[in-house]
């Protein structure tokens, strides 16, 4: 076997991280910029209940997240049985489960680093643009959203690392079925639990470091781009 | 100041003296023994007078860790393979090694489930578009007796791309006892335990490999009592409270 190149079963973990931690990503990021914005600029009676809720997956034990998730959205669950009933969706031992998981254990990790740039854009600005005709949404996609850009990136790219590692809620939720829940962190467990699956275990963690650094790496450049820009625009 | 750090250094070096002699005794068995394992343990204590702590989990999770070093004195596995395995890696005493206990695999489902016929049509009736909750047949030996016997009986083929693989056979278990899967492939002796679940077919014990627990002393082991506990654990009266779970022991008295 040439060892450079991957075998089905780590390509099928790497493909189906990628597509989880992306799908987890698509969602998460409108919605923590959404949520981060609300707090960050509205004082609303329950403010500290929304603030500690979206902080409960980083505090929680992530499996207790996944046994929460299995006991919501599971077949008989809460949810889970009207999305079955109603819609067909279902996302117990499903990929779209393990995108919820790594969601969810996402979501705090981007809403903190994109609340904070949001509140170091001075809400003056806003009132500028809105003084001078701009509608509230207008203003926020013109003004405050590219101010707050790179702060939204490092919540993105935070979040998209924590997706892509997601272990304790993905196997407690979806359980560990190759091609459709076996992502590289699970597939990694699953090799030290082998016998003779060492030599699986070192290949799968080189594969992860290396797309963990290459995703470290872009986010670098992008986040140097995106100063150069902003820090051209104030000169 | 140097007096007060030398009285901490013998304060710390006689707590790490004393908390060597009062290691408790430490087993780690299969997890589908949890239940008997308590009871054996708590008879053992009200003989001998010493506690026995308990670390239960998948037997491959087990193993790892005592080939890591994990401190436990007795290891009860769940088949021959991962015992051999230890002992290759000679972090096991052979010569301590006896089997214990077999068990017999059934597909369990929740309670209002109706018996199942052993072909592929009824379980690919039964599944539907759900999944078989099975303990991971690369790493568990539930997962991996329950593979050869659906294989030997033709099934393996119809549930291979609808299993949701577990890290122990309890996990499997607890899936269908809350209806997450309508089947799971788990030990006779768990569906009897779990009141949610029934029996809806036994694999015939000629489809898969003998099923053996065998337990041995690891060559760490350095509790005082470890050898009579796994003395204890071959016994007449460990037998009596294995059987009482459903385990079939090899002295029937």
């Amino acid at each position: 076997m040439d060892f450079l190149t991957l075998q089905p079963a780590e390509w099928q973990a790497l493909l189906l991280t990628l597509k989880v931690a992306a799908a987890a990503l698509l969602v998460a990021l409108p919605l923590a910029v959404v949520v981060a914005y609300g707090l960050a600029r509205y004082r609303f009676p329950g403010h500290g209940v929304v603030n500690a809720l979206v902080h409960l997956p980083l505090v929680l034990p992530p499996v207790v997240t996944g046994y929460v998730l299995l006991l919501a959205f599971g077949r008989n669950g809460p949810v889970g049985s009207v999305l079955r009933e109603t819609f067909g969706i279902t996302f117990a031992f499903n990929w779209t489960g393990a995108a919820l998981a790594a969601g969810v254990m996402a979501f705090p990790l981007m809403v903190r680093p994109i609340r904070l740039s949001f509140e170091a854009v001075d809400p003056k600005l806003e009132d500028a643009a809105r003084s001078l005709g701009a509608l509230r949404l207008v203003s926020f996609l013109t003004v405050t959203l590219p101010l707050a850009l790179p702060g939204i990136l490092g919540g993105a790219i935070l979040g998209f690392a924590k997706a892509m590692g997601e272990f304790g809620a993905t196997i407690t939720f979806v359980s560990n079925i190759p091609g459709e829940t076996r992502t590289l962190a699970l597939a990694l467990y699953t090799a030290t639990q082998s016998p003779s699956g060492d030599v699986a275990a070192f290949r799968l963690t080189i594969i992860a470091t290396i797309v963990a650094f290459g995703a470290l790496i872009a986010s670098e450049l992008l986040a140097r781009r995106l100063r150069k820009r902003l820090g051209g625009a104030d000169a | 100041m140097r007096l007060s750090l030398i009285v901490a250094a013998v304060f710390v070096l006689a707590q790490t003296t004393v908390a060597a002699a009062e290691r408790p005794l430490t087993v780690f068995a299969a997890s589908s023994m949890s239940e008997a394992m308590g009871e054996i343990g708590a008879a053992f204590e009200a003989e001998s007078g010493v506690a026995v702590t308990f670390s239960f989990a998948g037997t491959g999770t087990l193993a790892r860790q005592i080939e890591a070093g994990a401190p436990a004195d007795v290891f009860v596995s769940a088949d021959t393979q991962w015992m051999d395995y230890l002992i290759d890696q000679g972090v096991v005493l052979p010569e301590s090694e006896t089997v214990i206990a077999s068990n017999r695999i059934v597909l369990a489902g929740a309670l209002d489930s109706a018996p199942l016929d052993l072909s592929a049509d009824v379980i690919a009736a039964r599944l539907g578009d759900g999944r078989l909750a099975i303990a991971d047949p690369d790493t568990v030996p539930a997962g991996r007796y329950g593979k050869a016997g659906l294989t030997a009986l033709g099934l393996w083929p119809e549930v291979e791309s609808r299993l949701a693989p577990m890290e122990n056979v309890r996990v499997a278990l607890a899936a269908a006892a809350r209806g997450d899967t309508p089947l799971a492939l788990v030990y006779a002796t768990d569906a009897a335990i779990e009141p949610n679940v029934r029996v809806l077919a036994e694999l015939p014990a000629e489809s898969h490999p003998k099923i053996e627990y065998p337990a041995a002393l690891t060559t760490g082991a350095n509790h005082p009592q470890a050898a009579a506990f796994l003395n204890f654990l071959t016994g007449p009266e460990a037998a009596k409270i294995l059987r009482s779970f459903g385990f079939v022991t090899h002295k029937e008295e």
